[in-house]
């Protein structure tokens, strides 16, 4: 046991120490600097100006609207195309193709991705002109500089998570169980209900956790999209360390970005445990 | 048979909605026009040379790789020790150590970012290339160690018993037996860990300069200001790349996981 021990120590020295240097220290840092003046003296008063001001609150609505719209929005488009790719596509070229486009974006920057949405929804943009083209409206909608321009790019960059988890979590359903459900007399929407949707259920929370956190926090599409003029918390918070440099104010953004992501983190995972149970007990 | 055909038809849409803004891209560094168009007006190579005269991006683009490469090697060697201690020995608070090393996943970047550079500018970490690996290699560990724990299995410890009965040394054993094992694992978190230190901006753009920038950070800064032709070219190359990248992938570990056979 003593030769085990010391072979521990060995394999977890380095991950400790260069965790514990170069991100519980910094953070801690941040933690510290949020409760502090700019002389260095305790106050709650970085907390104050962020959660006493309205403005700062309609920054986290609007970051939270966009979050959770992005989050639905995911599912509800990842789920139709995860089932296409697991239960629909017969060729497997195809299905292989479909991954990889898929894929393809999680391997580019946001940057490079948010950029052919630029383009894609300025006034005379390709989005506009085709919708004009239609008839379907008079003049240019405005998408750069809203939140729908926003959503429309965060969708887009996160939708592949979504699929991907949810794709994962249905091709190891066994058809045998919707088949029972049939034979018993189930129509399809019943034995989907029933049957598919609560054992792809996991899945479906755990890429909306994913999408979530990455919304939650997105730095670069909002800033790309939003033209200056819809703010979400990240931006707020790059804003103090790198123009304002006020590191305490910036301290409490921070600290209060990752409070609220944990939060609902730990909550989606506290539901799908508790959908977990329900199930066993059921 | 109808609703299959409702299912299809989203889906068809949705996968036209992921292929739009690439094909924009590469589209649009196609064009003959001095302004970004799409379709693209005539076609020419004329921006990718521009941008491969650039001695701006030539420069980044190295600084990228060379950041890539020494974060992903880096994680490797923290997060391979790590996945050992975690999968195969029982001590007290794994379940934290292992949360710790997990959770810059989904902790926001921004903020480990802001950190770092608070922090480092208290030791005479910042904007050098060294605080920009620090970063790197503190996101990019949780994608090296998160594919490496699903490679770990009981049955393998008795490989590597029967390795040590035939007269292996520990270090022989690791590197023909056990290293072997969890090689696909090895494989796949090096290459999200090179892709996720490769296109990050939220770390990086806290300690660029002029002097010392990325490829992704210096394509923020112009596309802020200003959308034309040759940073079409840039993005471009980088799809083109990341399509490299994922064929690779593909050939090396197969990408087929959405068959339900």
């Amino acid at each position: 046991m003593l030769g085990s021990r010391s072979t521990l120590l060995w394999l977890l020295s380095l991950p400790v120490i260069v965790f514990t240097a170069f991100f519980l220290m910094p953070l801690a840092v941040v933690l510290i600097s949020s409760f502090t003046t700019g002389e260095g003296d305790f106050t709650l008063m970085q907390y104050g100006k962020v959660l006493l001001d309205s403005y700062h609150w309609q920054v986290i609505i609007t970051t939270f609207r966009i979050a959770i719209l992005s989050t639905l929005i995911c599912v509800l488009l990842g789920y139709p195309l995860a089932w296409y790719l697991v239960r629909i596509v017969k060729w497997r070229t195809w299905r292989r193709a479909c991954v990889i486009l898929l894929i393809l974006p999680l391997f580019t920057s946001n940057i490079v991705r948010s950029f052919g949405w630029m383009v894609l929804l300025g006034r005379s943009g390709l989005v506009n002109d085709a919708l004009r083209g239609a008839g379907l409206i008079d003049r240019p909608i405005k998408f750069l500089g809203t939140e729908t321009g926003i959503l429309i790019g965060m969708v887009y960059i996160l939708l592949p998570f979504a699929v991907l988890t949810i794709g994962n979590a249905l091709a190891k359903v066994d058809p045998a169980l919707e088949q029972a459900s049939r034979d018993l007399g189930a129509d399809p929407a019943r034995t989907f209900f029933s049957v598919t949707l609560p054992l792809t259920m996991h899945g479906v929370l755990a890429g909306g956790i994913i999408v979530f956190s990455m919304a939650i926090s997105a730095y670069v599409t909002p800033a790309l999209l939003s033209g200056g003029k819809v703010t979400v918390l990240a931006m707020l918070a790059f804003q103090q360390y790198s123009t304002v440099f006020d590191f305490n104010f910036g301290g409490a953004l921070s600290i209060t970005l990752l409070v609220f992501t944990m939060a609902l983190i730990g909550l989606a995972t506290w539901l799908s445990r508790l959908g977990t149970a329900a199930e066993k007990a059921a | 048979m109808t609703m299959r055909m409702v299912i299809r038809v989203i889906a068809l849409l949705t996968l036209g909605y992921l292929l739009l803004p690439l094909a924009v891209v590469i589209g649009g560094s196609l064009t003959r026009t001095k302004f970004l168009a799409f379709p693209p007006q005539g076609v020419t190579l004329e921006w990718y040379q521009v941008i491969l005269n650039d001695p701006t991006y030539i420069k980044s683009f190295g600084i990228s790789a060379i950041l890539a490469l020494a974060a992903t090697t880096i994680s490797i060697v923290i997060a391979l020790p790590a996945a050992i201690a975690i999968a195969r020995h029982e001590f007290r608070g794994k379940a934290a150590l292992s949360a710790l090393l997990l959770s810059p996943l989904v902790l926001p970047h921004i903020v480990i970012g802001a950190a770092l550079l608070q922090y480092g500018a208290s030791i005479g970490l910042v904007r050098n290339f060294a605080a920009l690996l620090v970063g790197h290699v503190v996101i990019v560990t949780p994608f090296v160690l998160r594919s490496l724990l699903p490679q770990f299995s009981p049955e393998q410890l008795s490989l590597e018993e029967a390795s040590r009965d035939l007269g292996a040394g520990a270090w022989s054993t690791f590197s023909h037996v056990t290293v072997p094992q969890i090689r696909a694992g090895l494989v796949s978190g090096a290459i999200f860990a090179f892709i996720t230190s490769f296109i990050n901006v939220e770390l990086s753009i806290f300690n660029t300069t002029s002097d010392l920038n990325t490829i992704p950070v210096q394509l923020f800064n112009y596309v802020q200001y200003s959308v034309d032709p040759s940073i079409a070219a840039v993005a471009s190359l980088t799809i083109l790349a990341a399509a490299a990248a994922i064929i690779l992938i593909d050939w090396l570990i197969g990408l087929d996981f959405l068959s339900d056979k």
